[in-house]
């Protein structure tokens, strides 16, 4: 076809410029896939830490509102333990009542997050429209002090604490929840029949460091759990230690030293479909006014730390930074087109004088512009694959953290008064940065290729459109 | 063939309006051959421009088998061109990343005939004017001679009704000059060409059949078809 062998040809001649015109669009058109790869790997990540935090197909999530700080000076609620430090040493108090905490051990599995939410308000959820399901759960944390004998002396250790973080587990609603995006490697996961049973699913993480099987017994407030089950959470997630039934978490749980019986502090929701989940939030926060109702969006911008700022550079500073590249490349390549289609009037001159329409003349143009085109697109995939490979094997570890309100409360005695704050928790895992690239990144990149070439081609074809036969020849007769 | 009627050819140049050719008035018959004299810059190129419907004049008619090539459509005389026109050029123009064949081929391809057809063509043409056994050669690879052959070849594929010839042997030397002048000549009279044919050589324009001389974008015809019957060496 003399088209081809036209374009061909006149590619070869040129072979210089194509390859210099190619590679500029191979850089930009790279460096979008790279950049797309790795804004799809942050997501990827984003969507993995939030997923491990409140399990695959969880939409909207509810947790009772963080409890507020104790005021200073003011006492603790009824029932709950504080503990004090003053002139006369170490004190536990509890209803005004102190003992000396010296050699005592605390043990205590509160929910001290979020303030419980009665269990009668899961199935109000479950009814609002736009709810598909709603299972309730607690998130609690074991938190055991043992206080040296001669604490407060000069000399004696500080007590330290050993913290388990325990989830209790709707057995009936499985499917929803932490546990759901977990893989069990080692037993078998809670069901319907464990509901009042003193079984436990352990984190594969927590089980290694604690040298923990099936079979193995785990301690929580005085009472032993049976393992159950190992379980294995995505990579990247930072999951409760240990699962129980909710039925036995809400009988041994506390609150601010009152049991949690018919109470949780966290209810996971899934809608009907994604375009329901603002109205499910609204009907939410309607309906529990003061609990924190969270989606999956909205929870991905409280989400800090390196994988939040990756996320930030990918999406602002490497859009901005590819498309920057790619005007250069396209402006590069129709500079060097139009300075081509120059040195080639003598040619386009003569075509038209042999009858050649412009027409004609401007496809065969642009033919080989979308040709260099396509063939930098192509070396542009090539090179966001690369780039995207590399990301993945020289990127570190990101971080995400989720700050949260813990609740623990540490009371100190002085002359003053009591003194008390209300710590912030942070989550923070580490999360890989897995760059990869998207069927969609590489149509993009043959769109862009085209396009360059087409860009190209058609301040060539601007020229040769212009170009009077007469004018052509008369410049080198 | 052609019928030119007060043809005026006015360019803008540095803010003044200058004649490159004025009120000319010629009748150039079917099968003549005319060749065009003139000193640099005196508007051969513009008229051949003109006859070749590269150009339009500024004023004045220009009847081409009948139709007013200053009135037609820049498509339909970019058709006409195609169809009906031949082009020679003095630096033999021919696009330098295709061979002779596909030089001549080129050609063909507003015409929409089939590539087997155009092969032939091709073949023909470039036979009768001897470069069959360079069909396959670039330009770079070929003689001054053989490349205005070539573009011979290349003008005359379509079949033509008119030859125009811009000093197609001013890069040439004596000899492939004669060579040039021969076979343009053979195939004028093979084919009853209306031949056209710029040159600053008054051997060469002594063997056509009328003569005319640009000066200052004015023509005077100094000799009558058949006054020196036209011959071969």
């Amino acid at each position: 076809m003399f088209f081809i062998t036209y374009l061909r040809r006149e590619l070869r001649r040129r072979i210089r410029q194509a390859v210099f015109i190619a590679l500029g669009l191979a850089l930009g058109i790279g460096l979008v896939v790279t950049v797309t790869a790795a804004s799809a790997g942050v997501k990827k990540a984003q969507s993995d830490v939030l997923s491990s935090l409140y399990g695959v197909g969880t939409d909207v999530t509810v947790t009772g509102k963080p409890p507020r700080p104790p005021s200073p000076g003011k006492a603790p609620a009824r029932g709950a333990t504080s503990f004090q430090l003053g002139p006369g040493g170490a004190k536990l108090c509890q209803n005004g009542k102190c003992r000396n905490a010296a050699g005592q051990k605390i043990d205590h599995l509160v929910s001290d997050s979020y303030r419980p939410i009665s269990q009668s308000e899961v199935a109000a959820v479950t009814k609002l429209n736009g709810v598909k399901a709603a299972a309730g759960g607690l998130t609690l944390t074991d938190t055991a002090i043992s206080i040296p004998k001669h604490f407060g002396q000069p000399g004696s250790p500080l007590p330290t604490p050993n913290s388990v973080n325990v989830d209790g587990a709707d057995t009936s609603h499985l499917s929803l929840g932490p546990l759901s995006a977990g893989t069990i490697t080692s037993g078998r996961s809670l069901r319907s029949s464990d509901a009042h049973a003193n079984a436990a699913v352990v984190d594969s993480g927590y089980a290694h460091s604690n040298k923990l099987k099936v079979g193995s017994t785990v301690h929580i407030v005085k009472h032993s759990f049976t393992v159950v089950g190992i379980v294995a959470q995505p990579q990247g997630g930072s999951p409760p230690d240990v699962y129980i039934p909710l039925a036995r978490a809400q009988a041994i749980g506390t609150a601010a030293g009152k049991s949690l019986k018919n109470h949780v502090n966290t209810i996971y929701v899934t809608a009907t479909s994604a375009a329901s989940i603002p109205a499910v939030q609204a009907e939410i926060e309607k309906l529990l006014p003061g609990d924190t109702v969270t989606t999956a969006s909205s929870l991905a911008s409280q989400v800090t730390g390196s994988l939040s700022s990756t996320a930030k550079l990918a999406n602002d500073l490497g859009r901005w930074l590819s498309i920057l590249v790619l005007i250069a490349a396209f402006a590069v390549a129709s500079l060097l087109t139009m300075a081509a289609v120059a040195r080639r009037v003598r040619e386009f001159g003569t075509l038209k004088a042999l009858g050649w329409r412009s027409r004609r003349i401007i496809a065969q143009v642009m033919g080989e512009s979308v040709v260099v085109g396509i063939i930098g697109g192509a070396a542009g995939v090539g090179l966001g694959f690369a780039g995207a490979a590399i990301i993945t094997a020289t990127a570190p570890k990101l971080s995400a953290t989720i700050a949260s309100s813990t609740g623990q409360r540490f009371v100190s005695a002085g002359a003053g008064g009591g003194r008390g704050f209300s710590p912030t928790a942070t989550h923070t895992v580490a999360v890989p940065m897995l760059a990869s690239v998207t069927a969609g990144a590489v149509v993009a990149a043959v769109v862009l290729a085209v396009a360059g070439g087409l860009l190209a081609g058609s301040f060539g074809s601007w020229r040769i459109a212009r170009l009077r036969p007469a004018d052509a020849l008369a410049r080198v007769a | 063939m052609y019928q030119l009627t007060g043809v005026t050819r006015l360019y803008a140049k540095g803010g003044q309006t200058v004649p490159a050719v004025r009120d000319i008035n010629l009748t150039i018959s079917g099968g003549e051959w005319l060749a065009v004299q003139g000193r640099t810059g005196h508007g051969k190129s513009t008229l051949l421009n003109l006859l070749g419907g590269l150009d339009r004049p500024t004023s004045g008619t220009i009847e081409f088998a009948g139709k007013d090539l200053a009135l037609l459509r820049e498509a339909q005389v970019t058709r006409l061109r195609a169809e009906s026109i031949g082009f020679i050029f003095q630096t033999f123009n021919l696009v330098p990343t295709l061979s002779a064949a596909e030089n001549a081929e080129a050609a063909l391809i507003p015409l929409g005939i089939g590539a087997a057809s155009r092969r032939r063509r091709v073949d023909a043409a470039l036979d009768s004017v001897g470069l069959a056994d360079r069909a396959r050669h670039l330009p770079g690879e070929m003689s001054g001679g053989q490349q205005q052959r070539a573009a011979i070849a290349r003008a005359l594929v379509k079949e033509p009704k008119v030859l125009l010839a811009d000093e197609p042997t001013g890069n040439l030397d004596e000899d492939t000059r004669d060579e040039i002048i021969n076979v343009l000549e053979k195939l004028w009279r093979e084919r009853g060409l209306t031949l056209i044919l710029v040159t600053h050589d008054t051997a060469i324009a002594r063997r056509a059949q009328r003569v005319g001389v640009m000066s200052n974008g004015r023509l005077s015809i100094r000799q009558d078809i058949g006054s020196v019957p036209p011959a071969i060496p």
